[in-house]
């Protein structure tokens, strides 16, 4: 049965569409949904874990749909919002035993010290959370949710305010729980996260489904090179034939796609130079999911004005 | 009932935990019994300690009961309440943990106070008028705190949560029999002060000091405890976010 199944799932706020007619199917995968802040990620999110009920459209959770047969689904689930919600004066074990004791476990203390062990957190278990790190904090987040081996574990930006080294650590314990069976279903914006550690990837754009699938052959509708330069000084015209122009990033790098790239950066490099354009730098690399990303859905910093209402809207919603 | 168990055990360990709470809570019961019984002014009774014992057993159930609805509103901003709905344990005990939490500490803060007034020189109650004082502060308790955590269900924040206590406790308590008897109360307050909740409580349990037994006050209380009860497991079981 699948895992995770949505049909035209959708959500409005008022008249703001967030999540506009989905249709994912997810298997035993660790599967990302990628998109800038304000996409419909966790809205998607909310509504797959129940506590949200869709607009329009279905969503079923190993054939259980999420608003008829929400005790069961809840039952199959776990959820680990982004706000890293552990409560900081209950030590690292009560944290895990007041789920342990909701979702009503039998051989609870086993259940807890497992838990705890597989998160690496046997040896801190007993101390108060207050003490922890970011990324312990999540990994007991972690511990928690895997109390009563859900089928599907729904991550909200898992990795967000973590440093490099307790992300990877995270990134390796999720890859384990999946070749475990389980079902993964992240958010987040780190796209070299999403590259590195997720089987599939939905790209979000305002609440639409812009391309699903492997990140590799993601990138590979890029072509198998991009070339990358850095220039300044005011240019314009017609690319020359067999060059495209894929957009700028926020660090100012200019992106252009062609199905040879290194024999077509003489060619750019005199059209550059033809047009106005001082060239710093000009090279060919492979693509990244962040390119892919650009290509597909534009600059990633919000373009629209910032909507106070809006805004509120949204952390209400959390 | 496991699962109301574990939400209290939740929030007691939390409470005992935080040290300056638990004092405080102690604290404030203690200068209100101190700072009101004994230094105003009154004229209608000659021993105004025995008079304002119960109004402040009765304020401080009320101000614990909608400062409890602020834990709500924690676990709402932190994301604890995200978790704890898509749990498949039953979305009620969420707020009947809450519930047992608010009264069992508004309880405590009862006992501090009792045991004060007995030291500054109330007179005694009897032990069956004891223990319906304390059933008659746990309706009150259950119907304020019920009423608190699902209003704070749906506020977003702290300062909405805040504004909603002030505008709430203060004409409660005000408004109520808890300072003076209605015999010298002005005349539009008389009847306000009669049909106020807060009066309930209050009177039932002076009248426990004449060894009576309020009835009518304490039937009004059990029903409104359960409709109030009532109509907040209805929104918990239904909301979303």
């Amino acid at each position: 049965m699948t895992p995770i199944e949505t049909v035209a799932l959708t959500k409005y706020y008022g008249s703001l569409c967030a999540v506009d007619h989905l249709d994912l199917s997810i298997g035993n995968e660790i599967f990302a949904l990628l998109g800038p802040n304000g996409s419909g990620k966790t809205t998607t999110v909310l509504m797959l874990t129940t506590l949200l009920r869709p607009t329009e459209g279905s969503a079923r959770i190993c054939g259980h749909d999420v608003e008829r047969d929400a005790g069961e689904v809840r039952r199959l689930i776990s959820y680990v919002p982004q706000d890293m919600a552990v409560d900081i004066k209950l030590t690292g074990r009560e944290n895990v035993a007041l789920f342990a004791k909701l979702y009503g476990i039998p051989r609870r203390d086993e259940t807890i010290d497992r838990v705890l062990e597989m998160m690496d957190l046997s040896e801190r278990a007993d101390d108060l959370v207050r003490t922890y790190s970011g990324g312990m904090r999540r990994r007991l987040e972690l511990a928690q949710a895997l109390v009563h081996e859900p089928k599907v574990l729904f991550l909200d930006e898992p990795t967000i305010g973590l440093d490099v080294a307790a992300r990877k650590k995270i990134w390796e314990h999720i890859r384990t729980l999946k070749s475990r069976g389980m079902t993964i279903f992240v958010t987040t914006h780190y796209m070299d996260e999403a590259d590195h550690f997720c089987d599939r990837v939905a790209i979000l754009d305002h609440g639409r489904v812009a391309a699903v699938d492997t990140p590799a052959r993601l990138k590979g509708r890029l072509g198998k090179d991009l070339i990358s330069a850095r220039v300044s000084g005011g240019w314009s015209g017609d690319l020359p034939a067999g060059i495209e122009r894929l957009g700028e990033k926020e660090n100012g790098e200019y992106l252009f796609s062609s199905d040879h790239a290194s024999e077509k950066v003489p060619v750019l490099f005199r059209w550059l130079e033809e047009h106005g354009a001082v060239i710093h730098s000009l090279s060919v690399r492979e693509p990244t999911l962040d390119d892919v990303f650009l290509a597909l859905v534009g600059s990633r910093d919000d373009v629209t004005g910032f909507d106070d209402h809006r805004f509120r809207t949204m952390l209400r919603r959390r | 009932m496991k699962d109301i168990l574990s939400y209290f055990e939740r929030d007691m360990l939390r409470w005992v935990r935080g040290r300056v709470s638990v004092i405080s809570a102690l604290v404030v019961p203690a200068a209100w019994l101190i700072f009101v019984g004994l230094a105003l002014p009154t004229t209608f009774t000659d021993h105004y300690i025995d008079f304002i014992t119960p109004g402040i057993l009765v304020l401080t159930m009320l101000g614990a009961s909608l400062q409890g609805g602020s834990l709500l509103i924690f676990d709402k901003i932190l994301g604890f309440l995200n978790k704890f709905l898509a749990l498949p344990s039953s979305r009620e005990s969420i707020l009947y943990g809450k519930i047992l939490f608010i009264t069992t500490r508004g309880l405590i803060q009862a006992t501090v106070i009792l045991l004060l007034a007995f030291v500054l020189g109330a007179t005694f109650l009897s032990p069956w008028s004891l223990v319906i004082t304390y059933g008659v502060l746990a309706v009150f308790g259950v119907l304020l705190s019920s009423f608190s955590t699902t209003v704070a269900l749906y506020l977003s924040d702290h300062d909405a949560y805040a504004a909603f206590n002030a505008m709430v406790s203060m004409p409660l308590f005000f408004t109520s029999s808890a300072l003076m008897p209605y015999s010298v109360m002005p005349t539009w307050l008389a009847p306000l002060a009669y049909w106020n909740p807060v009066s309930y409580a209050i009177d039932a349990i002076r009248a426990l000091q004449e060894g009576a037994l309020a009835w009518g006050r304490i039937g009004a209380l059990l029903l409104l405890a359960v409709i109030v009860v009532g109509i907040s497991v209805r929104q918990f079981r239904k909301v979303t976010l």
